[in-house]
């Protein structure tokens, strides 16, 4: 075999591989983008769409099943978005399907969730419309969080009204952590009921052992006894 | 600022007026305009000559493997090397926000829209562009174009066309094994710290990109092929001062165009996000 056989051999691989490569990446993107595979659409109607855009994915039980086709204002509260999923897809899809807008993690892209539907429903058709859940906006999660903040505040400000009265010896509590004078009082008194049960004690005793009550106990003692059997 | 506008004047008069070549070395600003007119007329005469039969088919196969197929390996390399170093240097940042599963995806999206095709037209202008300004000037000098012209060849049809249009084609399809030997770089690199495999990672990679990614990119390698064939050749074509000429033909023709090429890569950019909403 000459040189300039081998040559164009060689080049011809080189092109032909080249183009292989070439053609094998467009064929991979356009599957991605499900652009060689059978598709069916569908249409759903929300208020807001928060940011999806025309190719962004469609996912239903969390896989890729589709893209976003368009998207179109249709009056001040409504905008249309048709979607076009894989055919093989539609079978699980029901009329009741409900669509919500969610993202891809937290800084990814905005994708397109379509629920299932409820088993026993009649399949979904090309070109329907089918319902749509209201998506929680990241605005909507702020402004609540904000309610939820300012509560908080609040709580803890009146938290650090009470600790301060406390440690100012406001108010009973106040006064049972801080006021000396009482805890004196309150430990005196726990000291006078000390004593003053010890004193009972002793006269009880002594009320047993007299002849006058002795047989008031001793009728207690054999109740007690009669209960117990 | 008198004196340059009256040697401007003088020299115009030389052009429109007839007159005997003054003697001063003409300004720069001359030089340059003649420059850009000479330049003008020789892509002219290459479009001319390009699809005025007959056509130089063997020659342009001999150009095609040497400009193709013999720049592959050092492609091949810088690109293994590029995708590896852009995945290991870029690892660390998304770490930092928990996003290295979006590495591939990145990764892919710079190398297919601008690493690939930017690094591989330098390559070629490094090693396509001074080795036709070299061979060209040194055909130049030692009169062997001269030879062809009076033996009734056409040496531009021969010599230029074949260059020019083999930079043309092999251009893209040397960015397409750049592109995909980069990822191959990138999977290793991923793969130094993590765990991905081969399917995952293409499969994160194609996810991401669209035609508008791969196409624009594409097009412009088509362009940075046609720049480098057409600068070098005119440098060596139009070659003179004898051996010292070779050198300033091979040396101007590799600055020339990587220049050209990130001014295309510039104007393509522009065109791109002005057509497509990336």
């Amino acid at each position: 075999m000459s040189t300039e056989t081998s040559q164009h051999i060689k080049l011809g691989l080189f092109v032909t591989i080249g183009l292989l490569i070439f053609a094998a990446g467009i064929y991979f993107i356009g599957d991605a983008k499900q652009l060689f595979s059978r598709t069916f659409s569908m249409s759903a109607m929300f208020n807001n769409v928060n940011g999806l855009q025309v190719g962004n994915n469609v996912r239903f039980a969390g896989i890729n099943v589709g893209t976003v086709e368009n998207i179109q204002i249709i009056s001040d509260t409504t905008v249309q978005v048709d979607m076009v999923v894989d055919i093989t897809t539609q079978k699980f899809i029901k009329k009741d399907a409900k669509a919500i807008i969610g993202s891809d993690g937290l800084m990814g892209n905005k994708i397109l969730n379509i629920s299932a539907g409820t088993v026993g429903k009649p399949i979904v058709e090309n070109g329907d419309m089918i319902g749509t859940t209201l998506p929680v906006s990241f605005d909507d999660m702020l402004a609540n969080l904000k309610i939820t903040t300012d509560n908080a505040s609040s709580i803890t400000n009146d938290l650090a009204d009470i600790i301060a009265n406390i440690h100012s010896g406001k108010g009973t509590i106040g006064k049972l952590f801080m006021d000396t004078v009482f805890a004196e009082n309150l430990d005196k008194t726990i000291v006078n009921v000390k004593q003053g049960t010890k004193g009972f004690k002793q006269n009880m005793d002594a009320a047993q052992k007299s002849f006058l009550l002795r047989g008031f106990f001793k009728k207690k003692d054999t109740d007690k006894k009669s209960d117990k059997k | 600022m008198s004196n340059f506008l009256s040697t401007l004047f003088e020299y115009g008069k030389c052009v429109f007026g007839n007159q005997s070549s003054p003697s001063t070395k003409p300004p720069l600003i001359y030089q340059f305009l003649t420059g850009v007119a000479d330049f003008a007329i020789f892509t002219g005469r290459y479009f001319m000559e390009l699809i005025k039969p007959p056509y130089e088919f063997k020659e342009l196969l001999k150009q095609s493997y040497r400009i193709g197929l013999q720049s592959l390996p050092l492609v091949g390399i810088t690109g293994f090397i590029m995708g590896l170093v852009l995945t290991v240097q870029t690892r660390p940042t998304l770490a930092e926000f928990g996003a290295e599963s979006w590495l591939p995806a990145m990764i892919s999206v710079s190398i297919v829209r601008e690493i690939g095709p930017v690094i591989t037209a330098l390559i070629c202008a490094g090693k396509v562009g001074s080795s036709i300004g070299a061979e060209l000037a040194s055909m130049r000098v030692t009169e062997q174009i001269d030879a062809m012209e009076v033996s009734g060849a056409n040496p531009f049809k021969y010599i230029i066309v074949t260059r020019v249009l083999a930079t043309t084609l092999m251009l893209p399809i040397l960015t397409v094994f750049n592109d995909i030997i980069s990822m191959l770089g990138s999977l290793a690199g991923v793969n130094i710290h993590g765990d991905v495999s081969f399917s995952l990672f293409f499969a994160q990679a194609f996810a991401q990109l669209s035609f508008t990614d791969v196409f624009p990119s594409l097009i412009k390698t088509i362009f940075f092929g046609f720049s480098i064939g057409l600068i070098a050749c005119y440098k060596g074509y139009n070659a003179n001062k004898g051996t010292v000429g070779v050198g300033e033909a091979a040396n101007s023709s590799v600055v020339l165009t990587s220049l050209m090429v990130f001014i295309i890569d510039m104007l393509a950019v522009q065109l791109t996000s002005l057509f497509i909403d990336t």
